[in-house]
């Protein structure tokens, strides 16, 4: 067995014997020296593996003094306390200051098995006290960071209180705001935030703050040195992109305004001339006449369609759902559809199976998605047909799926995934022959999503295309909302 | 004006717009008073107490909702029908006209045919 060195600091006389005596039997080199700086000091200078401290070194109301033993030299090595027997409360007051053991004097058992202990313990201690001061050094290093951050940063703990504020929190809020609850200083709010109630780890949220601009936070779950769990946070300023939104929507207001304006002047006068108001007009010219009409109609739908892509991309738009048959939505462009279908000479087909269950959904604008996709598939189909099938989605009852399939020119295979992207227009070959922004599958997409569904596209060149959407059924479950009409 | 005839005030900053509904309008049978702002839409509006108001949303000098706040609150033209017309896309711009008891609300450029309807459907209620 390796002989372990121990070292005694403590003035007792006949607890130094005591152990040296049981020591000895075992080889084990031993040392005592008093408890005084000098003492200790040559203790350190012995190496020993354990150290044994006499808490009668100390005043009564003294805590274990495990940090100056740490700076005196014992740096890793396991330091019990020597208690006088029965001080129960010296034993407990040495564990909690930091001591791995205690023994009690005099010493009448074999102290060998509460050494080999302490000196197990000591490495776990050791560990932990070293992963600690770790956490403690990185905590300084990321506060060090966050201080001088421009934006808000802060600590709270479990309980809602500020632990810690940079400089530029305490700018809004004021100094010496540590230990109140943040929820308070924050935002004057006499309960915890929604958020901070709801998650318990990292969380994301947008708040306006005193200083009247709007942040965006994250926030993460962190450890001090003590173990414990702490909320860290940190702000962005997002006033600048929030107003350039506000700026933007205006911008777009006000030209959607002034676009529409004259389209309507256009269609009355084109009215005036076709009704004869202005003259009866010769074939040509009616026929001239009906081209301005048509242009006219083409242009305003090309303007609603940006201002109502740029509402969608930008996430500006508002769902009216309501619970809905799949048939009620198709009803709404079956009819437009067929015309349009039946004016290229394709056979047209609506199929939906039966016992469909109810999707929770914003019916205009599902059917948008149908019409855009379908209005596509009659675009670039020259013969053959074009169907409209819906049913349940294969091995997931929980959602429908609304499938258009056409014997069209198909997608070629390097565009399939680019076609949904905005702006976006299959010209190989001067294939496109159609007008068209490229805006409808990008809107088409950001719907289907916004309802919690998917929409995608399989083709074969030459052979035909195929678009997919899946919606959730209703359910009737929560945020799905009650149905229409309660 | 013939007797019986139907009298439609048309107030919009677009002269052409207000010049071409009132051709239209004269041709279906109606007799029409023009506006260009929404002083003068009230000023029209009292002077010959039409039966019908269309009022632009947007028109210099108050637009189409002080107007019709004023058209509304006047004993003289409280009870003439007031139909909105106007180039924004506003859900709350809707709303508002509801709430200030618009009898329509249209949205340029508009379907003609839904507009002449709404028009000869309000005035045959009048």
């Amino acid at each position: 067995m390796k002989a372990y060195r121990v070292a005694y600091l403590g003035s007792d006389g006949d607890a130094a014997i005591a152990l040296e005596n049981a020591l000895k039997t075992l080889n084990f080199p031993f040392m005592r020296e008093t408890g005084d700086p000098s003492g200790v000091q040559k203790a350190v200078e012995f190496q020993p593996d354990i150290v044994l401290w006499d808490i009668e070194n100390s005043m009564p109301d003294e805590t274990f003094p495990l940090e100056v033993l740490r700076k005196a030299g014992f740096e890793r090595q396991p330091l019990v306390a020597v208690v006088k027997s029965g001080d129960v409360e010296g034993a407990v007051h040495s564990l909690a200051g930091g001591a791995v053991d205690f023994i009690y004097k005099p010493i009448r058992e074999d102290p060998l098995p509460r050494m080999l202990a302490a000196l197990n313990v000591g490495q776990k201690q050791l560990r932990l006290e070293w992963s600690n001061r770790v956490i403690e050094d990185t905590n300084d290093q990321v506060k060090g960071v966050l201080g001088n951050l421009a934006d808000p940063a802060y600590i709270v703990s479990p309980e809602y209180q500020i632990l810690w504020m940079n400089r530029a929190a305490e700018e809004i809020f004021g100094e010496g705001q540590r230990g109140g609850a943040c929820h308070h200083v924050f935002y004057d709010r006499t309960e915890p935030c929604e958020v901070c109630q709801k998650s318990k780890g990292s969380a994301r949220w947008r708040a306006m703050l005193k200083n009247g601009k709007s942040y965006r936070f994250i926030s993460a779950v962190v450890r001090n040195g003590r173990g414990e769990v702490e909320k860290l946070a940190v702000g962005t300023d997002i006033t600048p992109d929030e107003e350039v939104q506000k700026i933007h929507k205006t911008f777009i207001s006000n030209v959607s305004h002034d676009l529409r304006t004259p389209l309507a002047a256009i269609d009355q006068y084109v009215n005036i001339l076709l009704e004869g108001l202005a003259g009866e007009l010769t074939e040509e010219q009616r026929s001239y006449v009906d081209v301005i009409g048509r242009s006219s109609f083409r242009l305003h739908n090309l303007v609603e369609n940006l201002i109502d892509a740029n509402k969608i991309l930008s996430g500006d738009f508002k769902l009216r759902m309501e619970v809905v048959s799949i048939q009620d939505i198709l009803d709404v462009v079956v009819h437009l559809l067929q015309s349009q279908a039946e004016d290229r000479g394709l056979a047209f087909q609506v199929q939906v199976a039966d016992d469909l269950p109810p999707v929770y959904a914003d019916k205009a604008r599902v059917a948008q998605v149908v019409a855009n996709i379908a209005g596509n598939s009659i675009k670039f189909t020259e013969q053959g047909m074009m169907q409209i099938r819906a049913g349940f989605m294969p091995r997931d009852e929980g959602r429908v799926i609304v499938s258009v399939e056409d014997t069209g020119i198909g997608v070629p295979k390097e565009d399939l995934g680019k076609i949904f992207e905005l702006f976006y227009r299959v010209e190989k070959d001067k294939v496109y022959v159609e007008e068209g922004a490229g805006l409808g599958l990008s809107i088409s997409r950001e719907i289907v999503r916004a309802h919690g569904g998917t929409l995608w596209a399989e083709s074969m060149e030459g052979m035909g295309s195929a678009f997919h959407f899946a919606l959730p059924i209703y359910t009737g479950g929560q945020g799905q909302g009650a149905p229409a009409g309660q | 004006m013939g007797e019986g005839q139907k009298l439609i005030l048309v107030a919009d900053d677009d002269k052409d717009l207000v010049t071409a509904l009132s051709i239209r309008l004269r041709a279906a049978g109606y007799g029409v008073v023009g506006a260009h702002d929404g002083e003068e839409a009230f000023a029209v509006a009292q002077e010959h107490r039409p039966d019908l108001i269309i009022l632009d949303v947007r028109m210099p000098a108050g637009g189409g909702f002080s107007s019709i706040d004023k058209i509304k609150h006047s004993l003289n033209t409280r009870n003439i029908p007031v139909i909105f017309l106007t180039a924004f896309d506003d859900e709350e711009m809707r709303e508002e006209a509801r709430r200030l008891g618009a009898a329509g609300f249209f949205r340029k450029p508009f379907d003609d045919a839904e507009f002449m309807g709404a028009i000869q459907s309000v005035l045959s209620r009048a």
